[in-house]
């Protein structure tokens, strides 16, 4: 087991946003959590690398095991040495070029030497096809490219997980293509991935694990087919129905 | 109403010597400035409980009083705190004659820029994205480290334009120094007007001075922000 979590808790004031969220998540999985929004499904992708502080649960991850109430400055630098994030908006270093971009998580933030980060950081580029704009800044790339980039900072890390924040929910509907088949080509390599998302189409194909959230909690989870095909809860039927109207009216009937 | 153009040319070199005191009162304070005052914006912006607000009532206070009261005030009663000091301490030093009031003018506009650095400092950072400190942080830097590579380095270009005000600002406003005995631009202007009563004269070479050196100093900071900036601009 790569990643088991449990029991995690998360108020925001009177609002209880996530109510005990338990998922375990094997090496190479890719792991796609839906449901509505404000179901708090980025809230706990964000409490996975302290982007949100949770009140309470546990996380073991790679050996390793963290209270989350009370988890230490050295603990969490530890846990994102290990993990990646691509966010909603990107989120590119606006000053640095994509190269830069990538190769900051290595140099500044692990110590590696700068020739092997560059050839690292290239390498990366090259993954998500974007090897001739490696000295483009972010002002200059358009939204999809943007997050190519985002995705070659991820994975230039060689983390255990890369966690994804709606990496397509910014993107003009054109621009979706190129960075879901980005993701596709990772996901045939095995990487592991946590992905929160509203793409069925690629949750479908791809992910070996489906999560349906809704008001803080886990209501369903099981593969792609027992998610898709037949699900359990009338709460995750309702869901499908009224994302993918035309697949569910007749899946509702049998 | 004549000029005396020979007096104008034989002063003007002399008031250009005052362009050395006048920029390293200007750059001594600014530098001497800074990292405190980066301190005093991160603590506004973080918004430390105690020291938030005694930030802001410094700044209030140097925003609301005119500098030559600031000047006066505290020329008043530096040397004379200082003294007290020396005494007490039953060192044999006069005050008065070994403390260079070049050292004083340093202080009072340290103070002065102190507050008005603070306040771009911190409109500036705040002008950065919670997503760029957010970004590092999930790329293994440590905050310092997204502070130093991403946060800073940005945040400079967009207080650049208020840096320059400042800067100029500062320039012109040192020649109030010439109140503290201190030989400015401003002051060799005016001694050198009083010998012969060529007060037109010198002033306009004065004015030369300042007027050049001033667009110099915008000059370079809009080349600054050429170069630092670059990476805003899209294709």
């Amino acid at each position: 087991m790569l990643m088991s979590i449990r029991n995690l808790q998360k108020r925001f004031g009177d609002n209880e946003v996530l109510q005990g969220v338990n998922l375990d998540i094997e090496k190479g999985d890719v792991v796609v959590i839906l449901g509505p929004s404000g179901s708090g499904k980025t809230t706990f992708l964000r409490s996975l690398n302290f982007l949100e502080r949770a009140d309470g649960g546990t996380v073991d991850f790679d050996d390793r095991h963290y209270d989350l109430q009370e988890v230490s400055d050295r603990q969490i630098a530890e846990v994102r040495q290990k993990t990646a994030f691509v966010f909603q908006n990107y989120n590119l270093f606006a000053n640095k070029t994509a190269l830069e971009n990538v190769t900051l998580g290595l140099t500044a933030g692990r110590g590696v030497k700068k020739e092997e980060a560059l050839r690292i950081g290239r390498e990366a580029l090259q993954k998500v096809g974007l090897s001739d704009r490696e000295a483009y800044y972010p002002a200059q790339l358009s939204g999809g490219q943007q997050q190519r980039v985002g995705i070659a900072r991820a994975i230039a890390v060689r983390p255990e997980v890369i966690l994804f924040d709606e990496p397509t929910s910014a993107l003009d509907p054109e621009l979706v293509g190129e960075v879901l088949s980005v993701m596709r080509q990772l996901a045939k390599e095995g990487t592991t991935m946590i992905v929160v998302t509203h793409e069925m189409k690629f949750a479908r194909e791809v992910a070996s694990h489906v999560v349906f959230m809704a008001d803080g909690k886990v209501v369903e989870e099981g593969s792609a087919e027992e998610i898709f095909i037949k699900p359990k809860e009338e709460r995750t039927r309702k869901f499908l129905q009224r994302i993918l109207p035309e697949e569910y009216e007749a899946a509702a009937l049998i | 109403m004549d000029l005396n153009i020979e007096f104008m040319q034989e002063t003007l070199p002399l008031v250009a010597q005052g362009i050395g005191v006048t920029l390293e009162l200007t750059l001594l304070s600014l530098l001497l400035a800074a990292p405190l005052a980066f301190y005093f914006a991160l603590a506004r912006l973080k918004e430390l409980p105690v020291i938030s607000r005694a930030v802001r009532a410094y700044v209030s206070f140097v925003r609301g009083t005119p500098i030559i009261l600031q000047i006066l005030l505290l020329y008043s009663l530096l040397p004379s705190l200082l003294n007290a000091g020396v005494q007490a301490l039953g060192l044999d030093l006069n005050v008065f004659e070994a403390v260079d009031p070049f050292y004083y003018a340093v202080l009072i506009f340290t103070l002065n820029t102190l507050a008005l650095l603070t306040e771009v400092f911190r409109s500036a950072l705040g002008s950065i994205g919670h997503d760029q400190l957010e970004a590092g942080l999930a790329a293994g830097l440590t905050e310092g480290q997204t502070y130093r590579y991403i946060i800073i380095p940005q945040a400079l270009v967009v207080a650049l334009p208020a840096l320059c005000n400042i800067t100029v600002n500062l320039i012109k406003g040192t020649s109030l120094a010439f109140l503290m005995t201190v030989k400015d631009i401003m002051a060799i202007g005016k001694v050198a007007a009083s010998y012969g009563y060529n007060y037109l004269e010198a002033y306009l070479d004065v004015f030369l001075v300042y007027i050049a050196l001033c667009t110099a100093m915008q000059l370079l900071f809009h080349y600054l922000e050429q170069r630092l900036g670059r990476f805003r601009l899209a294709v």
